[in-house]
């Protein structure tokens, strides 16, 4: 890997003006930003690391809302006892990341911030994500690509906590050099045909410092079901984060955000109407899944997401509704 | 069969301890004084003319020491290559990750950026992935003289196996049967990584290799580096696992060697994950074409293939395709063409020739006995081997009983559905059964066994262990004979200084040969205490034995069926192993306790090439897209189910106690029973490996 220069951030100012420094790139738990720099994805001159930030490991719950440090590790939200009690989503959502050890390195903001996993990106074809103007997969091995939202670029978002965090209407506050802002989660996220080098709408000197989830509502149940190609450590082929508050047996609002098969965590606004205001019955949810795949775009070698995607949106919400 | 004192108890490792604490000096972990590290750099296009190399940016950063490429170093790896002269850098490089470059430098870092200051100017070339697409007109030509590789005899023909007469075979039948099967290019994805430490002192040369088999690798050094024999020292004390890709010495063991002679230091070469997945070799790809002629009441006439294997650019393994043997066939036609392709290297893993092979054929096999009604296992009872090629009589044979009690521990009669594909959605069981066979060779090898006066017994072989606990199976022999306990003897090992010729460790041979030294010498020992008695103060007694045994007019094999039951979840087309029995015939197990983990190992390999693994090309470039554990979604423990191990132990009136061999008749079914179980669940089937999500959706859709 080329070598580069690590540097210690005091504060969020601090690391967002190091951050504006050419070729300076922000490290959280590094568990996969090391890995791009010894595979030449990335080859930064600094590294700004994080960590060093006090503070930003912190859940706390406040009360309008529960706030979540970017340095939170995946391992400590997936057994916290109020993110498991009241945002079931993102604790299993979290839990579902790649291994153990990842875990207990990775980071919140960093599984948000994760680059594709594109094989092509990650194998340094100069594709929109490495520089390019063109997407290697359109006519090559789609099999993971996207289904929804895709072109130019068909990768698909790599995060399982992005599509929780989406469904729970999460804000995320982003800290620059001179001031701070703080956005809807969904609005975070950027299709490819707005910005097809990048995921999300940080700019070079931002950073996302924390996740503030909005009260949890009383009735509300949520889940997060991902479905892998072997029992540990992959991404989402397809997933599904759905939050549903009831009213005894009647949804009152509904939120159900898909992984693994769009650029971005893929919002199902529609599918949300047609369940707002109903029982969850299994004809509803069957109707719930076929509606979730209404617009599917699929390539020569992902079509199998439609019906995989129609039956998990289907079986979450049976699986919900009964609890 | 009697009961013996050591060999059949299971024994611990003797070396388990250090394994585990991390006392035990892997190669990796050897750091000599002034050591060097080296990295290689390695061609990104799949079939290209290497016009020009600059190593003047590289040979110019702070720390280099040496470069080597084609210009400045022509030595041929001489076991890289069986048919070709296969350079350690080739000009044209004839797959993406052929080596093009090496460099050694003061630490890792420095060489890995000088690689990349190298400047190659290549002329890409067309270039070929397909095996079938590489024998047509106007194919790439990949090597001089086309791209069927040459047989064993020299000849541009496919490798042909008859019997009988294949038309009279499926005139003869009442059904012919037809179908054609695809397997992958699979990694041997060895939890050790590859690493090699070469150290000069003077003219002789000492390789601290990570290797399945010290004396070959040594052999080889000598005769690729135009080095007397006596001038090279072979090192490797604790070996990680190969599965067959860590066989005699290889490029990077030479690399470093020349890495340094040229500086004159020791250099210790590297490589990452992903280098290991393209640029040492796999299982090779296969292509196969089966007809299969059969009676009304289910007796075999016919068994004819035509097959495929992707060889890669270098002709490193036989490109076999493996199973027919298994069947009692009065006719049989086997062509089998080893082709060469752009793609990464194929050679030896587990079994090379076997499990891709059974797949096809018992994917076939089980076809026919449901379309004529009979039970899988009836049916492989009916027709399985009885003699070698329905010719020679086999030592020992204890397939029946592999197949009849596994069946019962598996419980088949319950699990298995004989229509397939019943039951409700979306959770759907089902199972299925393979069975396999694999040569038990016994052959050349060595053991020294010394004893002192305090009673210690020190037995010489020159055996790594890479993975299958030779070093006590080696221990347990030698107590056994002796008459001793375990404690009383000392294994030295992996070191050709120290110890004498062994077979390599690869074709599941060390126990059956090295075993077997170990008992003449043990032998020969007791006569020398009977005759002297046991040695006093300082004395020695030293045993040697150089045996090579062999089996006159029979054949010797060991036997294997397994049997699995999955869940399919019909939505998701996910598969879960529910249950899985593997029933084996090694002749006598020497220790139960690690022969059961190489079972357990073997299959849970086995049910990741079945579901999960294959190497996977961008057809428009030639460069693999997953390589590595991740991208080749590996077999992790939650993906392993419980596997339970039943041993029918047949008597053997030859090798050691009559133990046949182990290592990779565990794979050799398991591909097989999985994609079978899968059939009987959804009552589809999936002819292409790995058995993948999108394929299950496919077939259900």
């Amino acid at each position: 890997m080329k070598s580069f220069a690590n540097v210690n951030a005091r504060d969020l100012k601090d690391a967002a003006l190091r951050l504006k420094e050419p070729n300076a790139i922000a490290i959280g738990g590094g568990s996969d930003l090391l890995g791009m720099v010894k595979d030449h994805l990335v080859q930064p001159d600094v590294l700004v690391n994080l960590k060093t930030i006090h503070g930003l490991d912190q859940i706390s719950a406040k009360s309008s809302e529960v706030n979540i440090g970017g340095l939170v590790t995946l391992d400590t939200l997936s057994h916290d006892p109020m993110i498991r009690s009241n945002y079931r989503v993102l604790a299993e959502a979290a839990e579902s990341v790649a291994t153990p050890q990842i875990r207990n390195v990775g980071t919140l903001a960093g599984n948000v911030c994760q680059r594709p996993w594109c094989w092509y990106y990650r194998n340094n074809f100069p594709c929109f994500k490495n520089g390019g103007t063109k997407c290697f997969s359109v006519a090559g091995e789609n099999q993971f690509h996207a289904i929804f939202g895709g072109g130019p670029s068909f990768i698909v978002h790599p995060s399982d906590t992005a599509p929780a965090l989406v469904a729970l209407d999460a804000r995320f506050r982003i800290a620059g050099p001179s001031r701070e802002r703080t956005i809807p989660a969904a609005e975070f996220f950027a299709l490819p045909k707005v910005n097809a080098a990048k995921e999300n709408v940080l700019a070079k000197d931002e950073i996302l410092a924390s996740v503030h989830l909005p009260r949890a509502g009383k009735n509300t149940r949520s889940t997060y079901h991902k479905v892998m190609d072997r029992e540990a450590w992959t991404h989402a082929v397809v997933s599904v984060a759905a939050v549903l508050e009831m009213d005894g047996q009647v949804c009152k609002r509904a939120r159900i955000v898909l992984g693994g098969v769009a650029p971005i965590p893929w919002r199902l606004d529609k599918v949300e109407a047609m369940l707002e205001g109903q029982r969850i019955t299994p004809e509803l949810a069957a109707k719930a899944g076929e509606g979730a795949v209404a617009g599917a775009n699929p390539l020569a070698k992902n079509g199998y997401k439609v019906p995989l995607t129609k039956a998990v949106v289907r079986r979450t919400l049976e699986g919900l509704a009964q609890v | 069969m009697t009961t013996l004192n050591s060999v059949g108890h299971p024994s611990p490792r003797i070396d388990a301890l250090k394994r585990v604490s991390g006392a035990a000096t892997y190669t990796g972990d050897i750091r000599l004084p002034g050591m060097l590290y080296a990295r290689v750099l390695r061609s990104p296009h799949a079939h290209a003319r290497i016009r020009r190399i600059d190593v003047s940016k590289a040979r110019a950063l702070d720390g280099v020491k040496a470069i080597l490429t084609r210009e400045n170093c022509d030595v041929v790896w001489g076991s890289g290559d069986t048919r070709n002269k296969r350079y350690l850098f080739n000009n044209p490089v004839r797959f993406a990750g052929d080596a093009v470059a090496a460099v050694a430098a003061v630490d890792r870092h420095t060489a890995e950026e000088a690689t990349r200051l190298i400047e190659v100017e290549y002329e890409t070339l067309p270039f070929v992935l397909d095996p079938e697409d590489a024998l047509k007109d106007g194919a790439p030509e990949i090597q001089p003289g086309g791209n069927l590789s040459p047989n064993n005899q020299g000849q541009r023909q496919p490798e042909v196996l008859r019997r009988g007469s294949i038309e009279e075979g499926l005139r003869a039948a009442d059904h012919v049967f037809e179908d054609h099967y695809t397997s992958s290019h699979i990694n041997n994805a060895q939890l050790e990584p590859r690493v090699s430490i070469a150290q000069w002192e003077g003219g002789r040369l000492t390789v601290y290799a990570s290797t399945q088999g010290i004396s070959n690798c040594h052999t080889e050094i000598a005769r690729d580096l135009e080095l007397d024999a006596k001038n090279v020292r072979v090192v490797c004390q604790f070996m990680g696992g190969g599965f067959g890709n860590k066989n005699q010495c290889h490029d990077f063991d030479l690399m470093a060697a020349m890495l340094a002679k040229q500086t004159g230091a020791p250099v210790k070469l590297e490589f990452t994950r992903k280098e290991d997945y393209v640029a040492v070799h796999g299982r090779w790809p296969t292509k196969q074409y089966y007809k299969v002629g059969v009676r009304n009441n289910g007796t075999l006439t016919a068994i004819q293939l035509r097959g495929y294997s992707g060889m890669g650019p270098y002709r490193k393994g036989t490109g076999g395709i493996a199973g027919i043997e298994i069947y009692q066939c009065p006719h049989v036609e086997r062509t089998v063409h080893p082709v060469l392709t752009n793609m990464a290297v194929s050679a030896n893993l587990r079994g090379p020739d076997y499990p891709q092979g059974v797949f096809g054929l018992e994917s076939l096999m089980d076809d026919i006995a449901y379309s004529l009604k009979i039970d899988p296992v009836e049916f492989r009872l009916k027709n399985m081997t009885r003699k070698f090629n329905d010719q020679t009589p086999y030592t020992s044979i204890g397939l029946e009983d592999c197949i009849r009690r596994g069946a019962e521990a598996f419980e088949w009669k319950k699990r298995w559905h004989a229509i397939p594909g019943v039951g409700d959605r979306p959770a759907k069981r089902g199972a299925g059964m393979a069975m396999g066979s694999f040569f038990s060779s016994l052959g050349r090898s060595s053991a020294v066994i010394d004893v002192d006066s305090r009673g210690m017994y020190h037995v010489h072989v020159g055996v790594t262990d890479i993975g299958t606990a030779a070093k006590t199976t080696m221990a347990l022999i030698a107590a056994e004979t002796l008459g001793v306990p375990l404690e009383k003897i000392d294994v030295i090992w992996g070191d050709t200084d120290r110890c004498p010729y062994s077979v390599g460790e690869s074709g599941s041979r060390t126990t059956t040969h090295t075993g077997y030294a170990v008992v003449e010498a043990a032998k020969e020992l007791k006569r020398q205490i009977a005759e002297k008695g046991m040695p006093r103060d300082n004395d020695v007694l030293t045993a040697t034995a150089n045996t090579n045994p062999t089996v006159p007019g029979m054949a010797r094999y060991s036997f294997v069926a397994h049997f699995a039951e999955v869940e399919v979840d019909t939505d998701l087309g996910h598969v879960r192993l529910v249950k899985y029995v593997a029933a084996h015939d090694s002749g006598r197990v020497v220790n139960p306790l690690t022969a059961t983990s190489q079972v357990k190992g073997g299959a849970t390999m086995g049910i990741g090439m079945a579901l999960h693994e294959g190497l996977l090309y961008d057809r428009a470039s030639g460069v693999p897209l997953n390589a590595g554990y991740y991208g080749a979604r590996v077999m992790t423990h939650r993906d392993a189910p419980e596997i339970e191990v039943l041993w029918v132990e047949t008597e053997d009136a030859y090798g050691p106690y009559g133990a046949k061999t182990l290592g990779e008749p565990t794979i050799i079914p398991s591909v097989a029973a999985v994609a079978n179980a899968i059939y009987n669940a959804i009552g589809k089937r999936v002819k292409d490996l790995p058995i993948t999500r999108d394929k299950i959706l496919g077939v259900l859709a």
